[in-house]
């Protein structure tokens, strides 16, 4: 049964413009479509495959390509396969449109996304701060957010290396990691 | 915080010979009756339910978990306090009566531990707050807690675990600190000037810039309204 519906699916995936489709394995398909064509995929995916189950939106901060990849998991329970819908968005103005209308948890998703990366979803019902709600530095997890810089400015760090661990480590024991080995900002080049 | 001021404290007076005596069963009557706060944060607290319950037993010593604040004598750190959580440990802390104790558990409360990069979470707890006891470790087995726990004991009945002290003394420090992390006009509902003057412990370092700073932006704390029953409230129209 499984490999009808993956012709199906084959299918169906052929008629959107510009679409790669790579199979990971029997339950998983990669699927790279132009930024434009994902509310289309994920219609017909929805409406016409079964993929009601919306898992994840996962972004990735391609900054050297300048890009946003935002990655969205589609989950079916009739064929129990997943598909994955990748497409990319320019880093600046970084703004995407929402699928709230289609997958209502996208909401959700959004609004983590939106608070971690910056990026705007337009008609997502909400863009208020999820979590970081103390939080007025940028979006942390972008890439040119230099967080070892941030913590060295804003709060001050103690060595921990008390006598009872160097005599453990003369012995042969015992783990001391220098902060010049730790630390990125103070590794010497 | 007027009606502090008016419960008369009675001075101690140092004429009795006993009163040594007397002071050494306080504290030993003080060191076995300790009662934690049920508050734990980040992720060592797993630790302590095998340390509570029946194989290390900490009951044995006298030590109980306790549910409120007011109650409470010794605030566990244990692990990684978040900045949104430092605020929230900072409250309670200030809710608790003294003498109070705090044992930072796990080493993210001596450094920051495997979350040393880690922009969410505070490095140093005792900056924030005076802290009695570290038990690094990542994390530290039952064992560990209960030796900590037994190191506190007998400091306390030695007369030398008053690092709460410290908080009163030098409070413009630590509100220093506090007011770098969480801003200017940060305040918390506990008047701790007052409260140092209370417990006769105003210093050089208790009032200074900080303390200052937080007079230009302390909002007057108003009493909650005190209601009995349940009255639903009645929905906007």
């Amino acid at each position: 049964m499984s490999k009808q519906i993956t012709h199906w699916l084959d299918d169906l995936l052929a008629e959107i413009e510009g679409i790669v489709v790579r199979r990971k394995s029997s339950r998983r398909v990669r699927v790279d479509v132009p930024a434009d064509a994902l509310p289309a995929l994920l219609e017909l995916l929805q409406g016409r495959a079964g993929y009601i189950h919306l898992s994840a939106i996962s972004c990735v901060d391609w900054i050297k390509e300048d890009e946003f990849e935002l990655v969205y998991h589609v989950w079916s329970y009739e064929s129990h396969s997943l598909v994955s819908a990748h497409i990319r968005i320019a880093r600046e103005p970084g703004v995407y449109l929402s699928v709230y209308d289609l997958y209502q948890p996208a909401a959700f998703f959004e609004r983590d996304i939106h608070e971690m990366y910056g990026i705007h979803f337009e008609g997502s019902p909400n863009m208020e701060k999820f979590i970081l709600t103390e939080w007025d530095g940028p979006p942390p997890m972008r890439k040119e957010f230099d967080s070892e810089a941030y913590i060295n400015e804003h709060l001050s760090w103690q060595e921990y290396n008390p006598e009872w661990l160097q005599e453990l480590v003369a012995e042969g024991g015992g783990v001391i990691i220098p902060p010049e080995e730790q630390r990125f900002s103070q590794k010497k080049k | 915080m007027s009606s502090i001021k008016q419960i008369p404290v009675v001075e101690a007076k140092r004429t009795n010979p006993l009163a040594r005596v007397f002071d050494d069963l306080v504290r030993f009557c003080r060191s076995r009756s300790l009662f934690i706060l049920h508050y734990c944060t980040g992720c060592g607290a797993i630790e302590l339910p095998p340390a509570m319950t029946s194989r290390f037993d900490m009951e044995r010593l006298g030590i109980q978990p306790m549910v409120s604040p007011r109650q409470a004598d010794i605030l566990l750190i244990t692990g990684y306090v978040s900045i949104k959580t430092l605020k929230r440990v900072i409250l309670t802390y200030e809710q608790m009566g003294s003498p109070k104790y705090v044992i930072g558990i796990c080493s993210c409360t001596v450094n920051g531990g495997m979350y040393w990069q880690s922009y969410a979470t505070a490095k140093k707890l005792d900056e924030y707050m005076p802290v009695d006891l570290y038990i690094a470790g990542c994390m530290p087995r039952p064992e560990a807690v209960i030796e900590g726990l037994q190191q506190l004991m007998d400091r306390i009945h030695a007369g030398e675990a008053n690092s709460w002290e410290d908080y009163y003394r030098n409070y413009d420090y630590y509100l220093g600190n506090q007011q770098k992390l969480f801003g200017e006009d940060w305040q918390t509902p506990t008047d701790v000037i007052s409260e140092a003057k209370h417990y006769d412990l105003l210093s050089n370092g208790t009032l200074g810039d900080h303390t200052r700073l937080l007079e230009q932006h302390q909002k007057p704390l108003e009493a909650l309204e005190m209601r009995l029953g349940h009255e639903q409230k009645e929905p906007a129209k």
